[in-house]
Order: C-alpha cells, then structure tokens, then sequence
C-alpha cells in the first residue's frame, strides 16, 4: 500500500497543474479587493443582522426592569461608550487607533453609497475626520434602514435627549430637583403629561415584538405572493410569446460553461487539447511572462511527459516527440471535430481562455478567401491586442473549417508548416513562423478539402455527450429554471437530442412554454419537433441494409432518407448483393436487380426532366432491396469503389479516343471505337526481318510506309520517353493498344527496334506529304496564272509575290525540286 | 490516306461497287436542279458516307473534296463555352453534334443558321445551297431534333441537310417526313468478297477466294470492319493462305469470352466475375447494345429452342429498359442474371427428369 499512493493522492498529483490552474483563475476572478470586501460585508450584515437586534431588544427589556421608564434609550447608549471608552487606552495608544478599533465593525457600512473623500486635496487629519464623519454617517443610515423599528426612537429622540433631560445645573425648562446617591444634585425635566402619554403609545407601539413579527411575516408573505405571480406571468408570457422571452438570455447563451468543470465533453477529449495548448507555453509565454510560470509551464509539459508513461489516457504519442526543435508542438493545429451542439466552439474559446489567451474566432460568416484569410491569420496571429487589458496573447479559433475553400486550407497548411529555420520566402516579410496556437473546428473530419490538414493537424475528436451526462445538466438548468420535469422525461430528452447539448436545451425551453405544469415523458415523446434530423453516413445506412434489425423493423426507411446520397448507396447495394446471401438459383440476384433497374429508371427519369415528383420512390426501390438481401449474420459490407473506378479508367481510354478523333472527325465515333480503333494495331505493327531499313525488302518497305501513312492519318507517334527503369522506349501516343485490346495488348506491340524503324518512318512521310502539299498548291496555282510558261519561271515568281518577306529564304529549297512537281501530282491524281 | 479503306473509297457514284441501281437514282436526282434534305440511314460499315461524298462530287465537282477541319465554338444558353470539331469544304460542312453530348441542341441551332443564312459566295458555282451533313442523327436529343425540324423548313432555299442514321426508330417521325429517306442496306458476303477482291488486285495482292469468304463472314457484313481485317491479316501474314487467321476485333472476342462464363457456370460468384467482364468492357467504349447483342448472340447459340424465345424477350425488355436508365452495367447484370436464372432451372429441370 505505501508504494502506491491512494486514489485521491493520485488525483491530486495528476491534476495538480489543473488544479492549480484553477485556483488561479479563481483568484483571478476575485481579485478585486474591494470587491471582495464588500462581499463579506454583506454577508456578514446578512447573518448577524438579527442577533443583534435581538441583544438590543435585550438591553431595553433590561432596562426597562432596572430602573424607570423614562431613561431607557439613554442609558442603553452611555454604558456602551463608556465601555468603548475604558477599552480603547488600554490596548491601542490613542494615535494608532484605526477606524476599525473606533467604530467596530464598520462592514455593516455600504461604500458603494458613499462617496470617499478625495485624498489628494486634503490632510490627513482632515481626511481622517471626513471619514470618521463618513463613517458615523453611514452607519445612521444602516440602523434606520436595517432596523426600521428603531426610526421611531430617533424620530421622537429630541424629547429623551439625555442632556436635556438631566442636568447638574439648573436648566431653563420646568423642573424638579433631584438627588444621587453621592449627593449631587440633578435636575430633571418636567413634562406634560399628554405628550408623555403620546410618546409612551408610539415607542410601545413601535417596540412590540408580536407587531414586528407579524409585520415582517405580512412583508415574507407579499414577497412570496410576488414572487409566485412573476412566475405565472412569465409562464403566461412564455405560452403567448411575448417578448419577455427575448429580453431572457437564451438557455443555450445562459448556460454555457463558464469554467472548466462545467464543460460537458469527456474529460480525456478536453485534458488532450489543454494539454496541447500548454505546449505552447513555451513559445508564447517566454517573453511575456518573466516571473516563475514560463519555468513552471516548462517544467509542466515535462513533467506530464512523464505522467504519460504510468497513464496511458493518450496511448500511442507516447515516443513521439511533442515539441519540435523550436520549442512549438510537434502538431501546429488541433483539429475539433464532431457532431454538432456537442460544445466545441464552446471547448475551443474557454480552453484558450483558460491557458491564459485571448480566442480570436474566424467563422463562416466571415470572408474566407484567400487573402483575407491571409491577412486575418497575420493579424491573429503576428499581432497582439492594444485594447485587451492583460495583453494576453491571441489563439486563433477557425470555426466551421470544413466549408472553408480548400485554397484557404492549403495556405493555412503552408504557414503552419513553415519553420523557423527554412526561410522559404513569401515574397516580401520573411516567413514567420507560426507562434500561436491555431484551434480549426469541423464537423466533417473528412471533408474533401480538410485532406492536407488532416495531416498536420491534432485531431481532437469531440464526441456526441452521453445522455446520462447530459440528463444530469438538464436537471441542472431545469431546476435553475424552475420548470418541473420528471426524471424520465429528461432522460427521454437527452436521448432524444442523441448528444446534442444545444437541441436538448430548445427542446426543454419549447417544452417549458407549456402551460403544463410538470413535463412527463409523454410530453417529451410526442413533441413534434426537435426530433434531430439525424445524418447516417452512407456506409451506415449499406449496413443498415445488410442486416435484419429486430428491435426496428421499419427503421430501414428512415436510415436509408438520413444518410440521403441514394446514388452511393445503390451503387454498394450492386456492389455486395452477390455476397449477402446464400442463393444459389440466383432468384434473389434477379429480383435485386430487377429493383436495382426501377431505381436506374426512375432516377435518371427524374435527373432528365428535372421532375422530382418520383423521387420518393428511389429510397422505397433500396428498403425493398433490404427486404430482399437483409441477413442475420454480419456481412462485411464494401466500400463501393468499382463504378467510381470504371469511369476514372473509362475517362482515361476516352481521352485517347479523343485525341485520335481530333486527327479523324469524319469518321463517327462508334464506327472508331468498333471498327477503327480495333484493328488499326494490326496494321501498325509489320513485321520487319530487321530493324535496318536498307536491308529490307521491298516489300517490307512498301508496308512499313503504309503503317506510317496510318500513323499519320490517325495523328499517332512513337515518342521517345524515359520509363521508371531509367531506359528510353518509344511510346505510342494516344496508346490505341490499350483502347483496342482488352489486356492482351502487350502481345502484339512491335518490337523497340521495329518502333523506331516506325518512328523514323513516320518522320519522313510528314516531310513527304508537306512536300506534296506544297507543291499541289504551287503547281495550281501556275496553271491557273499562265500555261506558256515554264514551270520553273512561274514557280520563281509564285514565291516571289506570295511569300511574306520573311519567309523568302525558303525560296532556294523550293526550287530545287522541280521535277518532283510533276511527279507528285501525277500521283495524287 | 494509306489505310485501304479510305485509299480505294469510290469517289465517283457510277464507280460503287454494289447498290447500283440506287447510285444510278441518286445520281439522276442530283442532276435536276433541287433536291430535298436526305437522311441517310443504314448499319455501320453499309457505305453511307461513301455515297454521300459521290454525291457531293457530283454537286459541286471535286472542290467539294478539298476538306478542311476547323473547330467551331459556341455558347450555351447557362454561358458554358463548347466547341465542336467540323469538316468543311467551300460547298460544304460536317458536324457530329452528338460530339457534344447534351448541348448538340445549341450546336444545330447556331451552326444551321450561320450556313444557311450565308449565301453561296462563288455565284458561278452550280448550286444556289450550302449542305450540312449531321451525323448520328439517331442519337441526337429530343431537343435538339425538334429544333432541327423547324429550321429544315425555314431555310431551306440557302441549305440542305443530309441526316446520317444507323436507324430511324430513334429520328422523330416530325423530320422522317420532312427528308427524304435513303436506305443504304448492308452490303451481301458475296459483295464484300468482291470488293475485297477489288481492292486487293488494286493494291496487286493475290487473295485467296476462301479467306475472301471467311473475312467477309466474320466481319458481320461490315464492309469497313472487313477491309480492315484483310489489310490486318496481310501485315500479319502476307501471301495469304487459305485458312490463315484473320484477326478480329478484341472485343468480340471478350464478348464471346463473357457469354461463355456465363455458360459454364451458374452462381452469384460467376455471377460477379462476369461483371468484371461487362465493366471492362464498358470501360473500352464499347455501346452496351452492342454489348447485349453480342451476349445475345453467344448465349442463345447454346440454348435449348425452349428457352431462346424467353432469353431474346428478356434482352430487349432489358435493352429498352437500359436506354431509358443512365447505369448500363445495372441492366447488363440483370440480364446475366435473368440468364443465369433461366439456365439453372431448365438444367436442373431436365436433370430432374433424367433421375
């Protein structure tokens, strides 16, 4: 037992930064002293309020025994300033006493009303005796407020007045002589006896203590009667939706966390991005803060380190390192990401605030392209708040990253990847590295365009809350709320909301505008709305289609709307109905598709004319699948990936066709693809005895040439390429082998040498029919000018005019093959 | 043009080499002044194209076979640029607005109306029209064939449009009546085997009367499917011998091939094998009724008469059913599996009566 410490002792070590944490923040929150003064005051006049009354009532009971009737305010006062008076010399000497030791207790004394002297413009002495005026002053006013019975007796006091009353010296007022035990003389007041008697009526009257009480039940009786109306009203205002409700915070607003404690995510989720966060200290607090926390924090993150190892709440990071070698956190962004009204927003801001930064948020609503996003991050992240009173550095929080543009994700990637070392410039100002943590929330973690940031990125996955927790919290708020729920309507709710904090709490506030006067679970259950519109995923809904649901049978059709993409989802029905079931006479293949064909039908129907008015059918097509191919045991449902596949490779072969057909536009399309295409390779590959041109045979030759005739009528070419194995080899570009063969293709592809005979080949036709061409249009266009002359003479002259001057060096090449005019025409024609 | 089948085109109408009654007709029509639209409709490979530039060469003379391609662009109605590829001589222009896929309505629009309302720049030219050549009428949009019936009516003095059609079920009866039809039917055996033999002493080969038979019936009395294989066969082998192999396109072989899996076993497995067959095929391009009628084909060869009835009802319910669907493979499937279904039972049926 000694070796382990106990399980509270655990928690304490574990936590102790934490907790620490907390106290701090707790301090923080109460650090104004006054503040906390007055706190006390008035709990202290709270409590002690009616003891003392109670000793004061005392007193006078006493002394109304003790001697007449006539004294009994002014003796209850002399004794108490005597007292005051033998106290004080003997324990302070007169120059130190405090206001304290002057007038007692002085919390009973709000300062709020009161205005303190301004120090600056007056002595000490001066100020003293303000205060000490201030002081008498205001605790005059807290008798005659806390202790209204009493504003009688001061009321009516000039006529008690104890000076006035008695006197050693004769006084000018009626008399009578009188005389003390030590043989002084003292005169008392004559008074009449009416105002005696009136007097008399009123101090009794005010000092019954059956008629305060009752007064002050009257007073607890009207508070409560009030107290009761204001809740019907507003129940009432509730039904009638005044706007009463709108003034109220929403619960929502009203009841977000506001400490660490409150938050409703799992504990491991919300240690995990603290725990991240504090990484951070090192960068972010080195300068700022110059006393122990830096050392602390430092000291923290290694510490945990070491935690880590006896804990295993984070698994795998284990070996890795968590800081990198500039001191930030291995990761640069933790990912929030889950359903939502899970609390992550609220997660993300209290946590920064929490680790002591300012939470700058960026969300959907504001622009998000890349250049304001660039400039937001620079501002957030460079720069540091002027108004923020503690200069607390930023943390930048992305709200709803999952709809942000995917160029705004990969500029986000870019800077948080670029460290301090490398300085790949952005152009101007040296790439700074990212000195502040970055919080990106989502809800889909597998968005396309999160797909760089996944990579760099802490994935925080928060979790849907479970309803035991959040049943508890809604306990919580109904109670503070006043609205009366049966245990099990809550838990219904919470079930309901399936981890949603923010809809339970719509739901418990739209349940509570009632005029019901306590929530069962039937209310809960047949409210129409807050019914979550719950997304199953595509995969979860193939499942859902897989296998026989006992305890609903008639969900399927609800599964199959929630998860919505039926195009996916048909597609891995076609993709696994072959496995789902045992059938061997095919029976149930057949009658698949047969349901598989009406939704091809339909859908397509409905994509071409834009009619959606049978577009419920589509899901009732796939729920007749699951009546047809649901099973008992668990099938390994695949991922649908063939018909995505065939149109990537289709695509592909498409393109080549494309390209050819570029070359051949008047030949139709299917005619190339039938006709064409598949049998043009066997043309293109002659077969050659050797690659040596000259040593061929005629013909040899004579079909080599029509290859590259073909070659070139289809736009083909053999270009040279380098292939992975670092050798060169003559391609065929666009590859008809692979259009025109169905995996056989490598077979029948000339040999490399016989590919380059081509190649050559194919080089020397272009020259030859550019050739022809050049010469068809020269030799028209000298028999349309003029037929005497000599074919030379106008061919000189054609250049002449109709070659720009730039082109005019061309000039001798032309020439020089007269007697191929000829020949050449003769041929074509 | 190298290849044979584009080297010994007939280029003139009397020079065809079959259907001559019909170039005869074709040409007495063409030397009255006017004709009408045509629409020329035929299998593949039934020399359609061929007798429609005879035609234009005998309109315009041989400037109608000095061709150029160009590529047109146009505008959609919802600001998508698109752009066409055309063949175009002075007299003429050729356009695949299926090239195009569902906006082939704004390419006949646009295009139709800027040649016709351009008029014939040479006046000494003997014809007064332009003519536009849409190919693959069959498989235009709706929209845009109605679009072209209005416009085959209103300009008509400046342009005549010759449709070219493997089958006019699918040509709305609105534009069958405007043109006049023209059916080019698939040429005999024994007419490929001639031209074969044509071709083959032009080019001063030595063809074997057995291999021009067998060549001719393998190529399912395509013409252009059948030069092509003697050109192919030649390079593979040339002087030809009787019983040489000719070579066939691959994916009737792969056809054949899945039919036969199909035939050899009946279970989901296979079943999902032979998906894999009908997947690569479509991924090649292949039509899917070329597809089902290859399947067809294969599979009924092997059936008892019994059954080739309900097989050939079931493929062109599922073939009808397919071209009104966007997923070719989902039909293709069902129809394997219909198959698979009807086997399976007839043999274990007969089986049955054997024990």
């Amino acid at each position: 037992m000694g070796d382990y410490p106990d399980p509270d002792e655990e928690y304490e070590l574990m936590y102790s930064d934490e907790l620490e944490l907390l106290r701090d923040m707790d301090g923080n929150t109460e650090s104004n002293p006054i503040r906390k003064k007055l706190q006390t005051a008035k709990r202290s006049l709270d409590f002690s309020s009616p003891v003392a009354k109670k000793i004061v009532s005392n007193e006078r009971r006493n002394s109304n025994t003790a001697s007449n009737n006539s004294t009994d305010g002014s003796f209850s006062l002399t004794p108490s300033l005597q007292h005051l008076d033998d106290i004080l010399p003997s324990s302070n000497g007169p120059n130190k006493r405090t206001v304290e030791d002057l007038f007692g207790d002085i919390n009973d004394i709000d300062f709020d009303n009161i205005q303190l002297p301004s120090k600056k413009q007056k002595t000490e002495e001066e100020c003293d005796m303000e205060l000490i005026d201030k002081i008498i002053e205001g605790r005059r006013q807290r008798q005659l407020l806390t202790e209204p019975s009493a504003r009688g007796i001061v009321n009516t006091g000039p006529n008690y007045v104890v000076k006035e009353n008695l006197t050693t010296s004769v006084p000018k007022w009626p008399f009578i002589p009188l005389k003390n035990s030590n043989g002084d003389r003292i005169y008392v007041r004559l008074v009449c006896e009416d105002l005696w008697e009136d007097s008399l009526d009123k101090v009794t009257n005010q000092l019954s203590l059956q008629t305060t009480y009752a007064s002050v039940w009257e007073e607890a009786r009207k508070i409560i009667e009030a107290k009761k109306q204001e809740t019907e009203s507003t129940e009432l205002s509730h039904e009638t939706g005044i706007k009463d409700n709108v003034v109220d915070e929403l619960w929502v607003e009203k009841y977000r966390p506001k400490s660490y404690v409150d938050l409703l995510s799992e504990e491991p989720v919300n240690r995990a991005l603290l725990h991240w966060l504090h990484l951070w200290d090192k960068v972010v607090f080195k300068k700022d803060v110059k006393t122990k926390e830096p050392h602390q924090r430092i000291a923290f993150s290694k510490r945990t380190g070491q935690f880590q190892m006896s804990n295993n709440w984070k698994g795998k990071k284990e070996n890795e390192p968590e800081l990198d070698e500039d001191g930030r956190p291995h990761h640069k962004v933790a990912l929030l990401c889950g359903p939502p009204g899970v609390g992550k927003t609220t997660l993300a801001h209290l946590l920064a605030r929490l680790a002591g930064y300012r939470p700058v948020e960026i969300n959907a609503s504001d622009e998000r392209s890349t250049e304001a996003f660039q400039t937001a991050l620079q501002s957030a992240t460079l720069m540091q708040s002027v108004l923020d009173a503690e200069r607390r550095p930023n943390c930048l929080i992305l709200d709803e990253i999952d709809g942000a543009p995917i160029q705004t994700v990969e500029l986000l990637v870019k800077w948080c990847t670029a460290s301090a070392k490398k300085e790949e410039g952005k152009k101007k100002n040296k790439t700074q590295p990212l000195k502040r943590p970055v919080i990106a929330i989502c809800n889909d973690l597998y968005a396309t365009s999160l797909r760089p940031l996944r990579l760099v990125s802490l994935i925080v996955s928060v979790g849907s809350t479970s309803a035991a927790r959040l049943a508890a919290r809604l306990t919580r708020v109904s109670r503070a709320e006043h609205v009366r729920v049966t245990a099990r309507a809550l838990g219904a709710l919470a079930a309901r909301a399936r981890g949603d904090v923010r809809t339970a709490l719509h739901l418990l506030a739209f349940l509570k505008a009632r005029d019901r006067e306590t929530i069962n679970v039937e209310d809960v259950e047949n409210a129409a709305i807050g019914t979550k519109d719950s997304t199953t995923s595509m995969m979860q809904a193939l499942q859902a289609i897989f296998t026989i649901n006992d305890s609903e049978p008639t969900s399927i059709l609800k599964t199959i709307q929630a998860a919505g993409e039926y195009d996916r989802i048909v597609e891995g029905i076609f993709e696994n109905y072959l496995t789902a079931r045992v059938d061997s006479r095919l029976l149930i293949a057949c009658e698949t598709t047969t349901w598989l064909r009406l939704y091809d039908i339909v859908s397509s129907w409905t994509q071409r004319t834009q009619n959606y008015s049978l577009y419920s059918l589509l899901p009732l097509c796939i729920a007749r699948c699951h009546s047809l191919l649901a099973s008992r045991q668990q099938l390994k449902v695949k991922f649908p990936m063939q018909a995505q596949e065939m149109s990537r490779r289709r695509a592909e072969l498409e393109s080549a066709v494309a390209a050819v057909r570029a070359a051949r536009v008047d030949v139709s399309r299917r005619a190339l693809r039938l006709d064409l295409l598949p049998l043009l390779p066997y043309v293109l590959s002659p077969t050659l005895r050797s690659a040596n041109i000259q040593l061929c045979s005629e013909t040899e030759r004579k079909s080599l040439r029509a290859c590259a005739g073909a070659m070139c009528d289809f736009g083909l070419q053999y270009s040279q390429q380098r292939t992975p194995e670092g050798l060169y080899a003559f391609l065929l570009e666009p590859d008809v082998y692979k259009v025109a063969f169905f995996g056989s293709e490598e077979r029948l592809r000339p040999p490399p040498a016989v590919r380059q005979a081509i190649a050559r080949e194919q080089q020397l036709e272009i020259i030859r029919r550019n050739e022809n061409m050049m010469n068809r249009m020269c030799s028209k266009n000298s028999s349309s000018e003029a037929k005497q002359k000599t074919d030379k003479q106008t061919i000189t002259k054609d250049v002449k005019t109709e070659l720009p001057n730039h082109l005019q060096r061309l000039q001798p090449k032309v020439i020089e093959k007269p007697t191929r005019v000829s020949v050449s025409f003769i041929y074509t024609n | 043009m190298s290849l044979w089948v584009d080297k010994h085109r007939p280029r003139d109408l009397m020079k065809l080499d079959y259907h001559k009654d019909q170039a005869i007709r074709l040409k007495s029509l063409v030397q009255q002044s006017d004709f009408p639209h045509l629409l020329v409709y035929g299998p593949s490979g039934a020399g359609k194209k061929t007798r429609i530039m005879c035609l234009l060469r005998e309109l315009y003379g041989s400037g109608a076979e000095r061709l150029r391609q160009e590529t047109m662009h146009f505008t959609t109605p919802s600001n998508k640029k698109i752009e066409i590829m055309t063949v175009s001589s002075n007299y003429h222009i050729e356009v695949n607005p299926t090239d195009v896929g569902i906006h082939d309505r704004v390419v006949i629009m646009d295009l139709v109306k800027n040649v016709a309302q351009t008029h014939q720049i040479d006046s000494s030219g003997q014809r007064e029209f332009k003519v536009v050549i849409l190919n693959e009428v069959d498989d235009l949009t709706k929209d845009a064939q109605h679009a072209l019936r209005r416009t085959m009516e209103k300009y008509v003095a400046t342009c005549r449009l010759i449709l070219i059609a493997n089958s006019i079920s699918r040509v709305i009866p609105a534009i069958r009546s405007r043109c006049l039809t023209i059916r080019v039917p698939a040429p005999t055996e024994s007419e490929i085997a001639n031209v074969l033999h044509i071709v083959c002493k032009k080019e001063g080969l030595s063809l074997p009367t057995e291999l021009a038979m067998r060549i001719a019936k393998s190529s399912d009395r395509n013409l252009r499917r059948a030069l092509l294989m003697c050109e192919a066969s030649k390079v593979q082998q040339y002087p030809f011998t009787a019983d040489q192999k000719v070579p066939e396109p691959d994916w009737q072989i792969f056809i054949k091939d899945t039919a036969r899996m199909a035939l050899s076993e009946q279970s989901p497995k296979k079943l999902g094998e032979v998906r894999q067959k009908l997947y690569e095929l479509i991924i090649h391009g292949i039509p899917p009724d070329i597809i089902f009628a290859g399947l067809l084909k294969e599979l009924v060869r092997n059936c008892d008469m019994s059954m080739k009835c309900q097989i050939a009802s079931h493929a062109a319910q599922f073939e009808h059913r397919m071209r009104l669907g966007n997923k070719p493979i989902f039909h293709l499937e069902a129809f394997v599996a219909k198959f698979m279904a009807i086997y399976k039972k007839f043999m274990e049926d007969s089986l049955g009566d054997v024990f």
